[in-house]
């Protein structure tokens, strides 16, 4: 649960719960923008924003120093780097119109929506970039009067969060599934290929959008895709934006596929020896046709973090020292679904038979929606878990890489190993069910450059090892600027030429998000 | 246990409201339950899934115009058992139909359609009008036990017993013994996501259909609604140089300080 503001008797009750859900968006407008602020001025600059103001005066232009700075960094640890203004569009016009005006002055956009990114995708690498601001584009196309959809997809304006969309959903029977950490927003998940615990049943954000419309970098609209639920028909141009991570366009609008409410759930927990012998259990109940919903692994320090750092189920949190010393296992939580009660039944049991043939222990499950909730809310906090475990840590180098299900086992091993080699203090776990795993690597404001050096090194070692195995640097998290040095090992010379070619197609000049995914 | 619920069809609470010629803008807007009756149904279906309080039915019940029946369908579908749409067309945004009328409304079912209610569940208030009556009215007019802003109900006995959230802190109360009217505050629970195949079960549940003229409730407003407008817009703040510069506009601008 959120935590709950203070409520008077009868106040005006609409105003907070909006708070309940939404980041209020307080911008200090101001049309009169200073031509000598701060360090991000250029006569270029200065003449597009003129041009904003002029012909596109309801356009806001905010170049707030502390709203720049916020505009200027994700969720990752990468340093803050600001933009020199932010504008916020209000229609597809806006920024046909802004994007054209950026061509003509040169000046690098950043498209931003919720700013969870972690691989600085964000970041300004020019001085005169501007941000814009996704916010207004928050429509959901739901019928007014809440009738039951027909059909299990939606049409949401890039700026709507998944906590905001499956709010407006709630009646409705149906989710939207697609479930990474944060409450990012569904054109940051598109421009990334998000994707969460449930992308073991129901996939990445490539699986679960029908078309999107976006700006061409030369201010054309382009609507891709359709509302069929496949199709043969042109390039697949939704595909190609999914992932582009801002440097091929804009997204404005994207259609998403959504999933019926499960009805019957069920979670489970089983500690293993080693973690081999859990992968090898995931790898039979895949095998074995069991559906999994969700498939998480956690590493013994995972499971150190996450109950020292036990958060209540009513939003409090409390810093449990007085937990004795139990020595942690590798744990897997699982969660199934199903029709009918009796189904899931079934898929558990056969889940607890194969776990035992692999050495499980403790094997736990619950159907009770509280319970599992709270079993769920902790891995989903386990960022803020593992940052607590370096007190006074406010971020983190999270790595990303995605393997063969054979290797998983193996890499995460092996890093784990490498944390306790290198002496530093990290949490690893992953989505078993895809290969895909995550080091959680704190750092503190202090921290010398040997500490930090070791940190890198720890990741780059891990990425050498998921593509000597044919995996991939990132599974989740998109390259952004860090991860361009291993596009060229993962890809080869003519991937990387491929993605240059269709980047110089459509951005010529270069203005989409410089720096990130390909340097043309 | 009998429970009847109130259900309000109001304006989504994230939807940003115009005020328009005649009071806030309504068309083309998107409307759904009031949030606090989610809460309230929440409430109430709870209460049937406890064995121990041994409820017979639920009942939705909601005032207003056709499209009502959307909101008692998601009631349905959350497990209310059948509901009733008391059919009006007048404003219930408190610019045609007041508490008073509602409170009667709710008070005329209770006494001649659905009599041995044992306990009436309301939301504590509704977001458009802001007014949180009729729980309060209801229990005047009915003469029954009123509980407002509940944050836990328990069953008691022959009775419930309530905590109450104030400003101030919590209050628990014990109601004896039903009939009782409960208000419902947001802490109480968490309303549940209708699952398709309850949605689909809801559409054959009953919903009967009463005009509000025919109960011989006076509908006429008793408050006249003058004006209708939109907040100021919020001044921008401004950024300082430094603490001098802060404590001289505190001093002498915004007169805060001595």
């Amino acid at each position: 649960m959120h935590q709950l503001p203070k409520l008077l008797a009868v106040r005006a009750s609409r105003s907070l719960l909006q708070h309940r859900f939404q980041k209020l968006h307080y911008s200090s407008s101001t049309h009169s923008f200073s031509s000598n602020s701060a360090s991000h001025s250029s006569s270029s600059l200065s003449k597009f924003l003129n041009e904003i103001s002029t012909n596109l005066s309801h356009v806001e232009i905010n170049q707030n120093k502390y709203d720049l700075d916020v505009h200027g960094k994700g969720e990752g640890y990468h340093p803050t780097s600001p933009p020199a203004a932010i504008l916020t569009p209000t229609s597809v016009t806006d920024i046909s119109s802004i994007l054209k005006y950026c061509n003509q002055y040169k000046i690098p956009v950043i498209p931003y929506g919720a700013g969870t990114s972690v691989e600085g995708h964000v970041s300004a690498i020019h001085p005169s970039s501007i941000s814009l601001d996704m916010v207004k584009f928050k429509q959901v196309d739901l019928p007014t009067d809440g009738t039951i959809l027909e059909d299990a997809h939606i049409q949401v304006g890039a700026g709507v969060t998944r906590h905001e969309l499956n709010h407006a959903l709630r009646h409705t029977g149906l989710e939207f599934k697609v479930d990474p950490g944060a409450d990012a927003t569904i054109g940051g998940m598109t421009a990334t290929s998000a994707s969460g615990t449930t992308a073991v049943s129901y996939g990445t954000m490539r699986e679960n959008i029908l078309g999107l419309e976006c700006v061409l970098p030369d201010g054309t609209v382009a609507n891709c895709g359709s509302f069929a639920l496949k199709s043969s028909s042109g390039y697949d141009l939704t595909s190609l934006m999914c992932g582009s991570e801002g440097t091929l366009g804009v997204i404005t609008k994207v259609t998403v596929k959504l999933h019926p409410v499960a009805e019957h759930v069920s979670a489970a927990i089983c500690e293993f020896d080693t973690l081999h012998e859990a992968a090898m259990a995931i790898s039979t109940m895949k095998f074995s046709s069991i559906p999994l919903e969700r498939c998480e692994l956690l590493d013994e320090s995972s499971l150190d973090a996450f109950h020292k750092y036990t958060i209540m189920s009513d939003g409090n949190e409390t810093n449990d020292s007085n937990t004795e010393e139990v020595v942690r296992k590798p744990t897997v939580f699982l969660e199934f679904t199903g029709a009918t009660k009796d189904i899931v039944q079934e898929h558990v049991k056969l889940t607890e038979l194969i776990c035992n043939e692999f050495g499980g222990s403790n094997f736990e499950f619950k159907t009770d929606e509280a319970e599992r909730r709270k079993l769920w809310s902790a891995r989903h906090n386990l960022y803020y878990a593992s940052l607590a475990m370096r007190k006074g840590a406010e971020k983190a180098i999270i790595t990303d890489a995605c393997v063969p299900l054979s290797k998983l086992a193996h890499v995460i091993s092996a890093t784990a190993q490498d944390v306790k080699d290198y002496g530093v203090i990290a949490t690893t776990f992953g989505h078993a069910g895809d290969g895909n795993f995550h080091c959680i690597l704190p750092i503190l404001e202090d921290d010398d450059k040997e500490y930090i050096q070791k940190l890198h090194e720890i990741n780059d070692n891990l990425i050498k090892r998921t593509l000597e195995v044919g995996g991939t640097c990132t599974g989740e998290h998109g390259i952004g600027n860090g991860k361009i040095k291993h596009l060229m090992q993962e890809h080869g010379e003519g991937g990387v030429k491929f993605m240059e070619m269709i980047k110089k197609g459509l951005d010529a000049n270069n203005i989409m998000n410089p720096g990130k995914i390909v340097d043309i | 246990m009998k429970i009847l619920v109130g259900v309000k069809r109001v304006v989504d609470y994230a939807v940003k409201v115009r005020v328009g010629a005649n009071g806030v803008e309504l068309k083309n807007v998107k409307m759904s339950m009031n949030p606090f009756c989610e809460i309230a149904t929440e409430a109430a279906v709870r209460l049937k899934e406890n064995k121990a309080a041994n409820v017979s039915e639920v009942v939705a019940v909601s005032v207003g115009p056709k499209q009502c029946q959307d909101t008692l369908r998601t009631a349905l579908a959350m497990g209310c058992d059948r509901a009733i749409h008391v059919k009006t067309d007048l404003r219930g945004d408190y610019m045609e139909l007041q508490s008073d009328s509602v409170a009667k409304i709710f008070q005329k079912i209770v006494e001649e359609k659905e009599q041995n209610t044992d306990l009436v569940l309301l939301g504590k208030q509704s977001i458009d009008s802001d007014c949180g009556q009729v729980g309060p009215m209801l229990a005047g007019f009915l003469n029954y036990p009123q509980a407002t802003f509940a944050a836990n109900i328990d069953l008691d006995g022959d009775g419930l017993k309530v905590e109450r959230e104030t400003d101030s802190g919590t209050e628990t109360i014990k109601i004896p013994s039903l009939p009782a009217v409960i208000t419902c505050d947001l802490r109480l629970n968490e309303p549940r996501y209708a699952t398709l195949p309850n949605i689909m079960k809801a559409k054959k549940k009953k919903i009967d259909t009463i005009d509000a003229n025919d109960l011989g409730v006076d509908l006429t407003a008793k408050n006249k609604v003058l004006e209708v407008y939109e907040p100021p817009p919020r001044k921008e703040g401004i950024v300082v140089e430094d603490v001098d510069e802060l404590i001289a506009k505190l001093k002498n601008e915004a007169g805060l300080l001595q």
